[in-house]
């Protein structure tokens, strides 16, 4: 028997062990990301704090300069370091704005000179040619301009070389963590898919199953043995309905015997032993048809017991039956059944829910309804029809019809007889062999088809 | 002489119904009340008919019933079982039964079936094509029925119908036996479909001028074409 699995199995749990690793390698990402990003901040701040503590340095001597000989001092010791090929910025304008010593040739555009002592405080970060610069520029005392710099290219270098090196372990991390991420999704992924592989095998019916060697001492032990306890559970409650249901035919029938041996021993009102006996009989047949209920769903999707029969001929049979009664009964019967169909089922069981179908909806047809009976193969399932044109179901009671002792509130008003077994009964068997229960929309009567997998 | 039955039940009333069945048929009844017991007696002497329990002390019936046949026993074997769910009722007939009543049981189903155990053992094998009572006769290799010379159309389902019938001309035979005989269908459908079917062929019978199915009030249906001819063949 085919298991009712869902089609689409592997590629959901493909995606669950893609998502888990991308998840992880995502999450090792982030964090590696933020912890470079806060060492970039330090390292970056700790340069500009040397370059600034340099420029410190370079005005500190200006100053002592200043402090002795005015411009004059400041000019010659410009002069001096620009010859001696400064590696800094320098350039002291007079009054006109005339380059007095320097090492450049003009004041950089857009540099504004502000305050005039020589502390480090306002200093600014300009874009002179293609490096950044820290400047301070000053007016000093009588209108001499004065800009001193420290090249941040050394800054900038180091820290395009710390992005370069942060980025290439950012991708090795990225890799590394999807790596990782894979392996473990992928075992993770490997223990439950035993778990599932078994859950797919007790599904096809194989109610013995287990998985084979110890459980390990991890949680997926511990699932694989929590999962075999409740086999076994399921395994001693089916057995104990397959013995329940004997014992229960037993001891109902056995009074039952008694009590019908004694009514035939009675003599007169024979009428009213006729109306007992078919109590009784309704009643065996109401038991019967519960016992059959649970067995066939205790046994649902089990292929055991189960042989090659000639569905064709089943209905054929049944259908000469039935065909008959409804044709007496002022019906308008037909069949169509596509001959030499083969399923795997129980041939009593099948000719069982197929007489219950038709005799149900004989029951509630009047004369002049149609009555039809079809088996036919379609995408590969064998669908086993009967339509009728009478009253329907009622909207309320579609998804329900095949709940056991359901019935619809007017058959009890209109009087006909039953238990509410029969379509229950017709479910139990069509699930007991692996079919499909279908109610197809119809505008008119009731259509009930059983698509059955074909052997 | 008498045939003789043996009974293996272990509820005491439901023994002694069956043995009252059995004496009113004029044979002998024999009870053993355990699966052991009954398969002693069963093997030790000549049974007819054994009527066998299922859910027995010492065991099923049913799975008795090879070591019955191995101990030589060629008494036909009727289950009369609480077992009496369809599926239950074929590995029965499956496993070797002869036939195979579930209960409760009505005493006058009981009798129909002995009846036509008793019959089976002693019939012939028909020998020839022909089934004749008076005016009406069956054609087994043609598959037709005629009375009084005329043909009578019937479907193939009627004709298996009628030729059971014949076999147990003059015995009732009733409902549940036909079903399991000529439908081979082993569950109760509750509403008398059977009776359809026996309605049509007894009016095509009468139509034609044999009122050869008379319905048995209760029991079921006889098949009597002719007091005279009963068994005649």
């Amino acid at each position: 028997m085919t298991a009712t699995r869902p089609e689409d199995e592997r590629p959901i749990k493909a995606r669950a062990t893609w998502r888990l690793a991308a998840g992880m390698a995502a999450a090792v990402a982030f964090l590696a990301l933020a912890a470079m990003a806060l060492q970039y901040r330090l390292i970056e701040d700790r340069l500009m704090q040397a370059q600034r503590a340099l420029l410190t340095a370079d005005l500190d001597g200006f100053a002592t300069l200043y402090d002795q000989r005015r411009i004059i001092a400041l000019r010659e010791a410009i002069e001096l370091r620009a010859a001696a090929g400064a590696e800094e910025m320098l350039l002291l304008l007079d009054r006109e704005g005339r380059v007095l010593a320097g090492t450049l040739d003009r004041w950089p555009g857009g540099l504004v000179a502000s305050g005039g002592g020589f502390i480090i405080d306002p200093a600014q970060v300009a874009v002179l040619g293609d490096a950044r610069w820290l400047v301070v520029a000053r007016e000093l005392p009588g209108g001499f301009p004065l800009l001193v710099g420290r090249s941040l290219q050394p800054v900038d270098d180091t820290l395009a070389a710390l992005r370069r090196g942060m980025l290439g372990l950012l991708a090795g991390v990225l890799v590394a963590a999807a790596g990782t991420g894979w392996l473990a999704a992928r075992w993770v992924m490997g223990r439950i898919g035993r778990v599932n592989a078994l859950a797919d095998r007790v599904a096809a019916g194989d109610l013995t199953a287990r998985l084979p060697g110890a459980r390990s001492a991890d949680e997926f032990g511990l699932l694989e043995a929590h999962v075999h306890t409740m086999l076994d559970r399921i395994e001693a409650l089916n057995h104990a309905t397959h013995h329940l249901s004997d014992t229960i035919a037993h001891e109902l029938r056995t009074p039952l015997n008694r009590m019908l041996q004694r009514l035939s021993q009675l003599k007169g009102n024979e009428d009213a032993v006729e109306a007992l006996k078919a109590e009784m009989r309704q009643t065996v047949r109401m038991f019967d048809a519960l016992l059959d209920i649970s067995r066939a769903e205790a046994d649902r999707g089990n292929g055991g017991g189960l042989v090659p029969v000639n569905l064709s001929a089943i209905a054929e049979e049944v259908w000469g039956l039935y065909e008959a009664v409804a044709d007496e009964k002022g019906l308008l019967p037909t069949a169509a059944i596509a001959g030499g169909l083969q399923v795997l089922g129980d041939r009593s069981l099948i000719a069982q829910g197929l007489a219950n179908l038709l005799d149900n909806a004989i029951k509630y047809c009047s004369a002049g309804d149609t009555l039809a009976l079809t088996l036919e193969t379609a995408g590969g399932r064998h669908i086993l029809r009967v339509a009728d044109s009478g009253p329907g179901l009622p909207p309320e009671m579609r998804d329900e019809a095949f709940e056991r002792f359901v019935r619809a509130d007017r058959d009890r008003a209109r009087g006909i007889r039953g238990h509410g077994l029969g379509l229950a009964l017709v479910r139990a068997i069509a699930a007991r062999h692996g079919a499909k229960l279908v109610l197809p929309d119809v505008a008119r009567g009731l259509t009930v088809e059983v698509h059955w997998p074909s052997a | 002489m008498t045939d003789r039955i043996l009974i293996v039940e272990d509820d005491a009333e439901t023994a002694a119904a069956v043995r009252a069945v059995v004496e009113e048929l004029g044979c002998a009844a024999t009870h053993a009340a355990t699966l052991d017991d009954g398969v002693a007696e069963a093997t030790g002497s000549d049974y007819k008919v054994i009527v066998l329990d299922r859910m027995l002390p010492g065991g099923d019936g049913v799975e008795a019933m090879a070591r019955i046949r191995a101990g030589g026993s060629r008494a036909l074997i009727l289950v009369l079982s609480a077992l009496g769910r369809a599926s239950q009722r074929v590995e029965g007939l499956e496993k070797g039964a002869d036939d195979y009543l579930p209960k409760p049981f009505e005493p006058e189903e009981l009798r129909a079936r002995l009846r036509a155990l008793l019959r089976r053992g002693t019939i012939q094998v028909l020998d020839n094509d022909l089934m004749a009572f008076g005016d009406l006769e069956i054609r087994l290799k043609a598959r037709t029925v005629h009375v009084k010379r005329a043909h009578v159309a019937v479907s193939p389902k009627e004709f298996e119908l009628i030729t059971f019938f014949a076999r147990n001309a003059g015995q009732v035979v009733t409902r549940m036996q036909l079903l399991e005989n000529v439908w081979h269908l082993h569950f109760d459908p509750g509403t008398n479909v059977v009776d359809v079917h026996v309605g049509r062929l007894r009016r095509k019978l009468e139509d034609a001028g044999s009122p050869a199915i008379q319905t048995a009030r209760g029991e079921g249906y006889v098949f009597a074409p002719l007091p005279l001819a009963g068994a005649g063949m």
